[in-house]
């Protein structure tokens, strides 16, 4: 992902552009700034002025006369200077702010809406840095990038309407050497471009280095491969110096040749400018002057330079962030739905009607929008209100799929998911998603208390109703035992609390709103085997007078389940009830007798 | 208190030589980028210099307070008269200075990123090597994101640090000298007047950093929770879904990113201040600089030359000054780094005894009143057993029953503790007693979640060989019913896994770890429960064939299944870390104990229906 990423030719005027919406609240700020930034630059080209007067007139007596007004005039303009660039950076920063703060929210705002596809397709990693990291540097580069190069070329084109006024032939040797920065500027930039993305890309693999040297310690220690490792470390961390070196090794020379170009502005003035010094045409202040101006202009123009380079980097950035936002999602609510119950914000419960429960899939084929292969085929089943559907098989082999699908986290390609008989696309996601409860196989909760996160699945709920819930799973005593009870905080992502404990909160959280349809995904997997039993009892009497999905690969769980699923590699290769399957001696049977076996292990030795 | 002390002394002990180890090979090259860093600083200021000689000597009457160097460079290029009949001799002198000073920006720059580059690779190799090296029991122990996190940000931040701003610190320091000393061998009551704004930026500096420092880290802070929000709304997108909670995390999400907006906004107020007040600052030392310095060039106290290399010297100065301030608040961010790393690198790694052994191969196998714990809890109590030479022994035992950590012993993942009994080969030497690696390349373990390293599928099966042909591969391949599976992908062998390759089933993910073992070819193997992910039919072919390859092997085989156990040679029975029994099948079955509990129960479930 991250490559193609760089591929990205150049949009117009930067991409920023594409950021109007963002910039147009701030106008006023904006159009501020930039006044602000070319007064500052004004003053900054002044200022060198009153040190040219003041040595312009040693020798002639006028200096003495008029420095009460020299130096009220001079202090004035420093102050002048101090409040322009104080009120200019003032509106930079906040527009730098502001602007990021916008783009968070709207990327923020947008993923909530974005169906799983796009989670799929994108690592966690990669979707936080464009929310995060690419918003500050857009937010940067709208606010003091963009004030830098108004500053700099103000300053730039100031300084040389002072220094033609002053001396034209002077300035024109003088200006003689942009063109030479101009020049070596494109000459580098491509090779610098070039190095700093192979640099990043080094950079990545020395992470997952660290990554495997640290995830596969047991393996690792147990093959006696640690050499091998380092090794391999070794040739990537050499692989690093040398490319960071031979990139300074550019960027070294395009420093310096900066340098040696800006001295020629310099070796000009002193040298043209001495000889019509020596001749009188021209006063020694004005002669030290042009000094400093030929001197003080070499930087701003480099600056300038480098900020092209900035904005032709930050394209990428606004690139990401903007395809983020107009990436729309391929799970939508039809304008009809939106208008009867609201959309994903702003719901409109007063049209909802309730949800029995009855689930049906009706000539459904589905192929993942990111895969090829097609996961079910003209695939029909009646889940009636209030009985169970089991699915069974081994981890990663496409169990989630029916879920997914009843969830309408994805659409069917083909046919239709129906519930209570109609087409789950006629009521809105919201609608559904209020009814349903679910349990995830790894529990997320989120930073808080223990009641917030309970309160996920009703937001209203009593202390009592929390209780309840807890109590209706056997957890209450994870609140019982903790000094500050239910204000207990989990920590971040539920860290201070064993994976049991968080399952078990998950199971309260998705039972409080006594959803109509329930659904388990591997929901025992990773907790321990004493969590397993309480979670077991449980199970038996949530599932009762609710509809079920149960997504399990302990079986034991599905014995009573009126209906079986297995699945493998993603498909379905077997269907029926516990009874049949075992009599059918194919892969049910095999699973449930591993596990069986290992189940007989577990009761008798504990 | 006293002893709070002594540990923080001899923490910092440990981290200036950790410091140093990292530097190694690298002084030399920051040596030659700071005697070019001076080269650089001298050249800048060596400018105005000679411009206030050429004003003074070329076009005025007389220089004055030339230094030395100056006036061996003006006579190098014809002296004054020879500049005054020849101006462009002045341009090439200045040219010829810049020349100089580009060679020396540009081996500055080699220089320094050389030294830094090497650093960071030291640093890297180094804390890498070191972690390989540490004993399983510290992986168990830390969270894989933070120790990346050290190894990553925490390198980089010790590397900025010592580049950018220890390096700097030389040049500020060097300018500063340079300039003042200048300044003051050219006219005494300006350079007092000038320097005299010194220690105010630099006071003003430090109490501003001080009173934006605690806000700066609430800041920053407030960032760190904003952004582990989006995280864990993004890893909690089903649940945020599943429970229609889009519009609650929405405004949880907009109230908190714009409360940090408005820190920042206050911030930022707060930097403008500052960077305005401190260059106004600056630029009023220079209307003072200015005034005064006119006034004293009018009474004759200082020539015109002179004086505009004053002014220029005066503007040179403030930057340096104000980027001091800078620097304090990024050194105390760079020793959090250094402590963070520091205590990666002062974990113990393993070691051998002094006088540990190789052997010549290993016989029989004894664990004797083996007890192990992690924390407080028992894993092992009292375990005693034996394995003959080319035996196959069963072990059986349920979640929690301490199997594993008897394979990880004798792999010496763990090590016993003083007496809590021993492991010994060969009729009596202590396992502890011979090296690690040694032991470990002749056992073999194969693991019930292997990893897969990011490599070929054809580099994984052969990662602890190192010239195997492919025949051999194709062989072990073969034998963990692994070569089918492998001919469906297009790549076949050369097949990417791992990280950003092929992502692999758990049962092929167990039968790559099976073909690494054979093809390894250990005298002892061990499978725990390594093929549990497998179907029966695949498993009971995988079995087979087994069997044929490791028969003159010592085997030993860690299952719930007693199918797969029976024919073992001895079988131990482990409850909650204890051995309750301990046979063969047929001794077992007739004892009538827990085992033939567990057998008639499995034997009656493949009976059912």
């Amino acid at each position: 992902m991250d490559n193609t990423d760089y591929k990205s030719k150049s949009l117009p005027f930067f991409g920023i552009p594409k950021l109007a919406p963002f910039i147009k609240p701030y106008k006023k700020k904006m159009v501020l700034m930039v006044i602000f930034g070319i007064m500052v630059s004004v003053l900054d080209v002044l200022l060198p002025q009153f040190q040219r007067y003041a040595i312009n007139h040693i020798t002639d007596g006028v200096f003495e006369k008029t420095i009460v007004t020299f130096v009220v005039l001079y202090v004035t303009t420093v102050l002048l200077e101090c409040t322009t660039n104080y009120l200019s950076c003032l509106f930079s920063a906040n527009l730098e702010i502001s602007i990021a703060r916008d783009l968070r929210n709207a990327c923020f705002n947008h993923l909530q809406t974005l169906s799983f596809t796009y989670y799929n397709q994108n690592g966690v990693g990669y979707i936080h840095s464009r929310v995060m990291s690419d918003n500050i540097r857009i937010g940067e580069v709208v606010s003091w990038e963009l004030m830098g190069v108004v500053w700099n070329m103000s300053y730039v084109i100031g300084t040389m309407a002072v220094m033609f006024a002053t001396n034209v032939t002077l300035t024109l040797l003088v200006i003689t050497v942009i063109p030479v920065v101009l020049l070596m500027f494109s000459i580098f930039q491509k090779k610098l471009v070039f190095y700093h993305r192979r640099i990043r890309e080094i950079n990545s693999r020395i992470t997952s280095n660290f990554n495997e040297g640290i995830t596969g310690a047991k393996t690792i220690k147990a093959l006696v491969v640690e050499d091998k490792m380092i090794n391999k470390f070794k040739s990537e961390t050499q692989n690093m110096r040398r490319t960071s070196i031979n990139h300074s090794k550019v960027r070294g020379l395009f420093a310096s040749t900066i340098v040696f170009a800006s001295s020629f502005a310099l070796a000009i003035v002193l040298w043209r400018g001495g000889i019509l010094t020596n001749e009188g045409v021209m006063e020694l202040g004005t002669y030290s002057v042009f000094m400093s101006y030929s001197l003080g202009i070499v930087e701003p123009i480099r600056w300038l330079v480098d900020s092209v380079s900035g904005f032709i980097m930050t394209q990428v950035n606004i690139e990401r962030v903007t395809r983020l936002l107009s990436i729309s999602s391929d799970v939508n609510d039809t304008e009809e739905v939106i208008k009867i119950y609201g959309d994903t914000f702003e719901t409109k419960k007063e049209n909802w009607e309730p949800l029995k429960g009855d689930i049906e899939f009706k000539d459904v084929s589905f192929v993942y929008p990111d895969g090829k292969e097609t996961v079910l085929e003209h695939f029909n089943l009646k889940i009636p209100q209030g009985t169970t559907l089991a699915i069974v098989g081994e981890t990663g082999a496409g169990k989630s799929t029916l879920a997914n699908l009843v969830c309408r986290f994805y659409e069917p390609t083909k046919g239709q998911v129906l519930i209570d008989g109609r087409d789950v696309r006629e009521r809105s996601q919201q609608w559904l998603h209020s009814n349903m409860g679910f349990v995830l196989q790894t529990p997320h909760l989120f930073s808080g208390s223990i009641i917030d996160n309970i309160r996920f699945g009703k937001l209203d709920a009593t202390e009592e109703e929390v209780m309840e819930a807890l109590r209706s799973v056997s957890a209450e005593g994870i609140v019982e035992k903790a000094e500050k009870g239910l204000n207990t905080d989990v920590g971040e992502g539920g860290d201070f609390l064993s994976t049991g404990e968080k399952q078990l909160i998950s199971f309260a959280r998705a039972i409080i709103a006594d959803p109509r349809i329930l659904i388990l995904d591997e929901a025992t997997a990773s907790v321990d085997t004493l969590t397993e039993q309480k979670i077991q009892n449980a199970i038996t009497s949530l599932i009762k007078d609710r509809t079920t999905i149960m997504i399990a690969h302990r079986l034991s769980t599905v014995v009573n389940a009126d209906m079986i699923l297995v699945v493998a590699n993603g498909k379905i290769i077997e269907q029926g009830t516990h009874r049949e399957l075992m009599k059918k001696r194919g892969h049910y049977y095999d699973l449930y007798m591993r596990q069986y076996d290992e189940d007989a292990v577990k009761q008798t030795l504990g | 208190m006293a002893e709070q002390a002594h540990i923080k002394k001899g923490n910092r002990k440990a981290k200036t030589r950790m410091l140093f180890n990292f530097l190694k090979g690298s002084y030399l090259l920051f040596f030659a980028g700071i005697v070019f860093t001076f080269l650089i600083s001298f050249t800048d200021t060596l400018n105005p210099q000679i411009v206030s000689a050429v004003v003074d000597g070329v076009i005025g009457d007389g220089a004055e307070n030339v230094p030395q160097v100056v006036e061996k460079i003006i006579e190098l290029f014809g002296g004054y008269q020879g500049l005054k009949d020849n101006m462009i001799l002045t341009a090439a002198m200045v040219v010829s200075i810049a020349f100089i000073s580009a060679i020396a920006y540009f081996s500055n720059r080699y220089f320094i990123t050389n030294a830094s580059e090497t650093l960071m690779k030291n640093m890297r190799d180094r804390i890498f090597t070191h972690i390989q090296h540490l004993p399983y029991s510290w992986h168990m122990k830390n969270r894989t994101g933070d120790i990346i996190q050290r190894c990553t940000s925490d390198a980089d931040n010790i590397r900025n640090f010592i580049t950018e701003q220890l390096i700097s610190l030389f040049r500020i320091i060097v300018m500063l000298t340079l300039s003042v000393y200048y300044m003051y061998s050219m006219n005494l009551t300006l350079a007092i007047i000038s320097t005299s704004f010194i220690p105010l930026i630099l006071i003003y500096c430090i109490l501003y950093r001080s009173k934006v420092g605690k806000r700066f880290r609430e800041a920053d802070e407030a960032e760190g929770q904003l952004s582990a929000m989006v995280q864990e709304n993004l890893t909690g997108v089903r649940v945020v879904r599943a429970f229609g909670r889009e519009k609650e995390e929405r405004d949880k999400f907009t109230a908190f990113n714009n409360e940090f907006a408005g820190m920042w906004m206050k911030l930022n107020k707060l930097f403008t201040f500052f960077w305005s007040s401190t260059d106004g600052i600056g630029y009023l030392q220079n209307v003072v600089v200015v005034t005064v310095g006119t006034m004293l060039c009018i009474q004759g106290k200082i020539s015109s030359g002179n004086l505009i290399a004053f002014i220029s010297y005066n503007v040179m100065m403030i930057g340096p000054i104000r980027q001091l301030g800078r620097m304090l608040a990024e050194l105390s961010k760079a020793d959090v780094s250094l402590d963070r790393i520091c205590e990666i690198m002062s974990a113990k790694e393993e070691h051998d005894r002094p006088n540990a052994i190789e052997l010549d191969k290993i016989g029989d196998i004894s664990f004797n009143h083996v007890s192990y714990g992690y924390e407080e809890r028992k894993v092992l109590d009292d375990v005693s057993f034996t394995i003959k030479e080319g035996q196959t022994i069963g072990i059986l035992g349920g979640t929690g029953s301490g199997k594993t950590t008897i394979i990880s012993l004798l792999g010496r993942l763990y090590d016993l503790e003083e007496g809590c009994g021993n492991i010994t080969i060969n009729g009596g030497t202590d396992i502890q007693d011979v090296k690690a690696h040694w032991l470990r390349k002749n056992i073999g373990i194969v693991m019930q979640e292997p990893y897969l390293f990011s490599s070929t599928l054809g580099g994984n099966i052969a990662i602890s060989t190192d010239d195997a042909s492919e025949d051999e591969v194709r062989t072990a391949a073969r034998i963990a019913s692994l070569d089918e599976t492998i001919e469906q992908f297009k790549d076949k062998y050369e097949t990417f896994v791992g990280e950003r390759g092929v992502t692999l089933s758990g049962g092929q993910k167990q039968r790559v770890a099976i073909a690494r073992a054979v093809l390894a070819g250990t005298q002892v193997i061990v499978f725990d429960d390594a093929l549990s992910a497998v179907d029966t039919q695949t498993d009971a072919k995988i079995r087979k064939e087994l069997a044929v390859h490791f028969a003159n092997s010592t085997v030993i085989l860690v299952s719930h299944r007693i199918t797969t156990l029976m024919n073992a040679d001895n079988i131990i029975v482990l409850d909650k870390g204890r051995i309750v029994e301990q046979g063969t099948h047929d001794e077992l079955v007739k004892k009538d104990g827990l085992y033939n509990t567990i057998y008639k129960i499995q034997k009656s479930g493949s009976e059912v229906e």
